[in-house]
């Protein structure tokens, strides 16, 4: 009965403040909403904690399968996905309690909407069936759309939430037509049932292109190159407490449904090819964290600073999905947590700017925050926490990575993160120094035009209330201290070897025998050197940029031919569709003829 | 990109894409081969199992109900959406923007329209509801039934004018009934744990084949999801014409 209830609770939640939309005030509707999110974080910990021995199956209506063959839609939850589903509930009540101060016109619908969100969300993590995931997809992105338009005042806003609408959708037709040609196939939707079925027949185009539909589909909501547009613009104009649930968890969702769908489906048929997919993913993630940590560096609104910041990060986790071992992919989980907890409290930062100073654009900014010591200490630390200080929760993401990477023969990958963390969060102590200090020149000749952004807030903009502060030290804290669990990594390693032991997975869901304990882990070291020369390169970047005319000059003698980078990021729906068309189409062609 | 630049990409790749499209789709098993026994076992057991001679809502609200959960709670979340879309700002006048095109009118509905509308009414509630209540049966159910439904209200705007249609229609009941109609499939749910199954377990009685009251919670879940739908379809309708008509008529 349990796994049911981190889908249902919200979503009756949802209905009851739907119901009640005139009846309850804005003060008790945010109560109720806190209260659902509090039992759903609970139920999920347990899922967590339950699961970390055997996957637990459920089949809903008791339709078990019969001969091997699945009849109904079965829950089959594993610690990666509660953990999964467990952190977008923490991000779920940082927002909810964020948002104390969003109250106007909107009713309760802002409340009951976030509540379907986090039900899509914990759906898509703990289903074991192909179209149920992508029933919760749809949901999370028709709750998604909305909150993102929120403020509608804004045209802005308007034209971000369509370019996230229409490319989210578009992925959505992709993975649905991915899904029809595998069951046209296997005749099954069960992800144990279809991945035997795969693992028995030939591995043909059918096959392979079914893959990469699916997979497409769900690495747009993952924003990885070229699929990436939408997400800086959603970003820039969503409610600052929906962006840190996007930022923090909707993307790595998508990484997530890679994972879960090749483990699950494909890993016997495409295991022949496992060192070029290797290879193509390694490649896309590399990619994605150059492009996400250049395009970071050029922004002067903050909030799109922090976007990109997202999409260079994703990059590196994508590399940690796309290495297809389980330190990869237990290194993937562990940053997802470091990374997000981290980036949701920037995030909130950044609202709280908004609030006090209706601007998040860093020279409209400049020193403005002088007073705001707090507000800065969180910054910072977020700052620093994001380019993998040792010991953090991404420092020990990272670690995993770098273990997996060098066991498969991508030692080089560690450069990579070097390099993306130094930058991005160079960005963010540049913007931080800028802000909150003073220092360096007021302006700046190589960042990116002037967005404006409408203030979220009404009343109350002469001081931070608590509710703002305390969940964005609390995100950065938790972030840092993570990665101090002493358990972490093993733990997240034996879950993830759990996962990818595919035959065991499918005779626990498809014969209900239990699955065999997995092996210890391989221990991955603490990489203190490679994380304190981020950290250094780091600050050594933002300083530079600050306090150095001739670096300035030199920096915007580089940014120029970045100028095209910045172009093509253009905000027409049109450019980002034909994009999107021309990477469907590359990595159709690339592995329907690499890997016959 | 400059518009010819974005076309030329554009057509391109999608050609490309074309030539993606024909690899998956060429290896199909031929048309009329039947490559999953899927169907043949849901055939078999939705008579004898659950007394329910629609096979597609056996599927749709037994076999795998729970997908139907998800999807009645789309519908309801993008309602929600529009709704929170469509919202008046509170520094919005109401009546503010004037129609700057002074020759487009509503050309008023003559009395033809007006009568016919009027005598539909009730043959399409009629009908609404026998979908509704017959998936079990025959093809058919709550979002079939709920789109049915949901046009009654178009058709009694259609035979009044706006104002009037306004105020005849309970805005704050259709969305409590709304919500309730949601809210019903998990209720139902629960209360298959409740009796001691698993969650959307039928466990009700089952009732003789070919009847209404057949297949055991199906009626009842479909009963709410025409609630729902006809409900979030109703007011999605009502949001629109009022952002339409009431900016019109200042």
């Amino acid at each position: 009965m349990l796994p049911v209830f981190p889908v249902v609770l919200p979503l009756f939640a949802a209905a009851l403040l739907a119901a009640l939309t005139k009846l309850v005030s804005q003060r008790l509707s945010q109560g109720i909403a806190i209260a659902a999110t509090l039992a759903t974080l609970g139920i999920e910990s347990y899922l967590l904690h339950a699961s970390a021995e055997q996957p637990i199956v459920y089949w809903f209506g008791n339709w078990l399968p019969r001969h091997g063959i699945a009849l109904g839609i079965s829950f089959t939850v594993d610690p990666i996905g509660a953990g999964l589903g467990t952190f977008a509930s923490v991000l779920t009540l940082a927002a909810l309690v964020f948002s104390s101060k969003y109250f106007d016109a909107a009713g309760n619908h802002f409340h009951a909407l976030l509540l379907a969100f986090l039900a899509a969300m914990c759906g898509f993590c703990l289903s074991g069936d192909m179209f149920n995931m992508f029933v919760f997809f749809e949901l999370m992105s028709a709750a998604a759309f909305a909150l993102c338009g929120y403020k509608t005042e804004d045209p802005g806003s308007l034209q971000g939430s369509l370019n996230f609408a229409v490319t989210n959708t578009i992925g959505a037709y992709f993975v649905l037509s991915g899904i029809g040609l595998l069951y046209a196939r296997t005749g099954a939707l069960n992800m144990a049932q279809m991945g035997r079925a795969l693992g028995a027949g030939p591995l043909d185009s059918l096959v392979l292109i079914g893959f990469v539909f699916i997979v497409c589909g769900y690495l747009i909501k993952a924003a990885v190159v070229p699929f990436h547009f939408w997400l800086a613009d959603a970003h820039a104009v969503a409610p600052t407490p929906i962006c840190i649930l996007f930022s923090g968890v909707m993307v790595e969702m998508g990484l997530f449904a890679l994972a879960r769908i090749y483990w699950d489906v494909f890993n016997h048929a495409l295991h022949p090819h496992l060192a070029g997919l290797r290879t193509l993913f390694v490649t896309i993630g590399v990619v994605t964290a150059f492009i996400g940590a250049f395009m970071c560096y050029l922004q002067r609104n903050v909030k799109r600073l922090l976007a990109f910041s997202t999409i260079s990060h994703i990059g590196l986790m994508t590399i940690g999905v796309g290495l297809f071992t389980p330190e990869g992919l237990a290194g993937a989980a562990v940053y997802t947590l470091g990374h997000g907890a981290v980036k949701a409290g920037l995030f909130l930062v950044a609202g709280i700017l908004l609030h006090r100073f209706e601007s998040v654009d860093e020279f409209d900014l400049y020193a403005k925050g002088r007073r705001q010591r707090w507000t800065a200490a969180v910054f910072f630390a977020g700052g620093i926490a994001l380019c993998g200080l040792p010991f953090s929760g991404l420092a020990a993401g990272d670690d995993l990575v770098h273990a997996a990477a060098a066991a498969t023969g991508f030692n080089w990958v560690r450069l990579i993160s070097l390099f993306a963390g130094a930058v991005t969060s160079a960005a963010v102590l540049r913007a931080g120094g800028r802000i909150f200090f003073g220092w360096g020149p007021a302006g700046d000749q190589s960042s990116a035009p002037k967005h404006e952004e409408k203030p979220e807030t009404e009343r109350g903009h002469d001081h931070t209330p608590a509710t703002m502060f305390v969940p964005a030290a609390a995100l950065v804290a938790a972030g840092l201290l993570v990665g101090l669990t002493p358990n972490l990594k093993p733990a997240a390693s034996t879950a993830a070897m759990q996962f990818e032991n595919t035959n065991a997975y499918a005779t626990r869901v498809l014969d209900a025998q239990p699955a065999p304990a997995p092996l210890p882990p391989r221990p991955a070291p603490t990489e203190i050197f490679s994380g304190l020369l981020t950290v250094l390169g780091a600050i050594t970047i933002a300083a530079v940029h600050l306090f150095s005319d001739r670096a300035r000059d030199i920096s915007a003698a580089i940014a120029k031919p970045l100028q095209l980078l910045h172009q093509i990021h253009s905000g027409h729906v049109g450019d980002y569709v034909a994009f999107l068309t021309f990477g469907m189409a590359c990595f159709g062609l690339l592995c329907a003829y690499c890997f016959r | 990109m400059t518009r010819r630049v974005r076309k030329i990409f554009f057509l391109l790749s999608a050609a490309a894409l074309v030539w993606v499209f024909f690899l998956a789709y060429s290896p199909l098993a031929p048309f009329g081969y039947v490559q999953s026994k899927y169907g043949d076992m849901v055939n078999a057991i939705t008579v004898p199992e659950r007394h329910i001679t629609d096979a597609v809502t056996a599927v749709n609200f037994d076999v795998r109900g729970f997908d139907t959960l998800g999807e009645e709670f789309i519908l309801f979340t993008s309602v929600m959406g529009v709704l929170l879309l469509m919202r008046r700002q509170k520094d919005e006048p109401a009546g503010d923007h004037e129609d700057k095109a002074a020759d487009r009118m509503i050309p008023p509905a003559s009395d033809a329209v007006r009568v016919t509308s009027l005598l539909l009414i009730a043959p399409t509630v009629l009908f609404g509801l026998y979908i509704v209540t017959h998936g079990q049966v025959t093809p058919g159910g709550g979002f079939q039934g709920g789109v049915i439904l949901s046009t009654a209200p178009l058709l009694l705007y259609l035979c009044a004018d706006y104002r009037p249609f306004r105020r005849a229609v309970p805005q704050r009941l259709i969305e409590a009934s709304e919500a309730f109609g949601a809210a019903a499939y998990i209720l139902i749910g629960g209360a298959c744990v409740a009796l001691g199954g698993l969650f959307l377990q039928n466990s009700l009685p089952l009732g003789q084949s070919g009847s209404l009251t057949s297949g055991g919670m199906v009626p009842f879940i479909n009963l709410g999801v025409g609630l729902e739908v006809s409900g979030g379809l109703s007011l999605a309708l009502l949001v629109y014409l009022e952002e339409l008509l009431e900016e019109k008529e200042q």
